[in-house]
Order: C-alpha cells, then sequence, then structure tokens
C-alpha cells in the first residue's frame, strides 16, 4: 500500500507522517517513509539525530524515476539508500525530484 | 514501465509512506514517487490559507488516477475547527479521514527538537490511530475478498507445513 501526505506548508505533515508509520511498523509490517523534503525533518521525526538526518544519502533522480535498466535491483536501491531508524521505519531521501520531466 | 523506485516500494515494502514537500509538482505521474499511490491524505489546519490549493491537489489527484482521497483536520482546537474541517471536506467532496486535535506535547516537540515519548501526545496517537483504521476499512473496500484471501492464504501454507510434518514423522 502506498499512502501519500500532501498538504501546505506548516499544517503538520511531517509529524502526522512520521506518527502514521510508527503505527503500521508498530504492527509489523514493513514501512518504507520517502521524504521529498529538502530539509531532513521527516528523518529527525523518526527518530534520527541531526548528525545521521544530515547523512541520510540522497536518491538520485535517475533511480526515483528511472528504470535502473537491470543494473540495480529493488533489494540493492533499500541496501544502498534506505536508512534505518528507531521507529523501525525505513527512511528513504527523494527530495530531488521537483523537475517533473515529460510524462 | 514502472520505475524502480516504485518497483522497491512494491516488492520490499508493506506499506510506504510518501511525506511530500509543499507544492504540487510531486503530483506527476513522471514524478514517479505519488505515482501509483493508493490513498492521498490532504492534511489542512483550521485556515483558509491552508487549504487555498485544495481544490487544484484534488484535481491532480484524480488525473493520476489516484483510487482514494481524504482530508485529514489537525491542531483542531474547538468544535468550530472541527466543523470548519467538515465543511471544507464537503466543500471538496473528499471525505475526511479524521482529525487531530491540537496537543501541547506536539508543540513542546517541536519546540524542543526532541520527540515525543510514548507517553506523550496521546489524543493525538488516538487520533492517528483511528485514521490507519478508516484507511484500513477504505482499501478492503477498494479490494473486496482482499483480506478474506490473505488469511487463507496464510492459512493454506500453514496447513501444508503441518501436512508436510506430519509425512514426515
Amino acid at each position: 500500500m502506498k499512502i501519500g501526505i500532501v498538504g501546505k506548508g506548516g499544517v503538520g505533515k511531517t509529524t502526522t507522517s512520521a506518527l502514521l508509520c510508527q503505527v503500521y511498523a508498530r504492527r509489523g509490517q514493513r514501512v518504507l517513509a520517502v521524504d521529498t523534503d529538502s530539509n531532513p525533518n521527516l528523518a529527525l521525526s523518526l527518530g534520527l539525530s541531526p548528525d545521521e538526518a544530515d547523512r541520510v544519502p540522497v536518491l538520485p533522480r535517475s533511480l526515483v524515476v528511472g528504470t535502473g535498466n537491470g543494473a540495480i535491483t529493488p533489494a540493492d536501491l533499500l541496501r544502498d539508500y534506505g536508512v534505518p531508524t528507531p521507529s523501525e521505519v525505513t527512511l528513504l531521501n527523494a527530495m530531488a525530484i521537483t523537475q517533473a520531466g515529460a510524462g | 514501465m514502472r520505475s524502480l523506485l516504485g518497483a522497491a516500494i512494491e516488492e520490499e515494502a508493506d506499506v510506504t509512506l510518501v511525506d511530500m514537500e509543499a507544492g504540487l509538482e510531486h503530483l506527476s505521474r513522471s514524478g514517479g514517487t505519488l505515482a501509483y499511490a493508493d490513498v492521498l491524505l490532504m492534511i489542512m489546519e483550521p485556515s483558509r490559507k491552508s487549504i487555498l490549493t485544495a481544490g487544484r491537489t484534488i484535481a491532480l489527484a484524480h488525473e493520476l488516477g489516484i483510487p482514494l482521497v481524504y482530508g485529514v483536520g489537525n491542531k483542531a482546537r474547538m468544535p468550530e475547527d472541527g466543523a470548519f474541517f467538515e465543511s471544507v471536506a464537503a466543500e471538496y467532496n473528499v471525505p475526511l479521514a479524521g482529525i487531530i486535535p491540537h496537543d501541547a506535547d506536539v508543540i513542546q516537540a517541536d519546540r524542543s527538537g526532541e520527540n515525543m515519548t510514548a507517553e506523550q501526545g496521546l489524543p493525538v496517537r488516538q487520533a492517528i490511530d483511528a485514521i490507519v483504521a478508516f484507511v484500513d476499512k477504505a482499501i478492503a473496500g477498494e479490494n473486496p475478498g482482499q483480506a478474506e484471501r490473505e488469511a487463507l492464504l496464510k492459512e493454506r501454507e500453514r496447513v501444508d507445513k503441518r501436512l508436510a510434518e506430519l509425512s514426515v514423522e
């Protein structure tokens, strides 16, 4: 299941996102949180320290929208870019998707 | 063809939650992350400003083919805030998945930069639990029989395993 959280700045998207993720994780589900914000707020809300949050690798745009051409598997992607958090939620930083290209 | 990230999300996670930066450009099929989302939760606070782009957001979500679009009211302090969220939801024709109360613990956590402990923010956590239950139900309604099918498959797995054990003994 894939859930998108949208809303204007300041309405509480990030806090709500983190709390929702924690509920799913506590149920034993494998949860992936994808942050698209350039500030690492979701990382902090999921329990990473500011230093750890700064070190979360940013997914290259080619992996956000590209197919990888078989060179890298979905499992590789998570191993290389997914960051475990104290909330038992895996975090991905996909901030670089602002330029929507041709669909 | 599905993006690598899309495939990773499907194969490696039961639940993927995408926290969208303010702005609507992510609601594009080519953006990858929100394409093929099952549920979109539009978070609002009790202010007209917070819903300025709601109409456009909802239209894009429908264009993207996101089947379930819901509003969530946040930071509700008084009954009038709840009524505001209800009226906005009716105005845009999206059901409300839930209303999250204003909570001093959340404000305090924002101020200090420390996360809430499990004992803090209980009213907020209850509201979040209710939203998860709402989404569970909505997904089940979207895919009738899915929960039962999954339960039966699990049961079959257990029966097969047990039968194999018995034949060894």
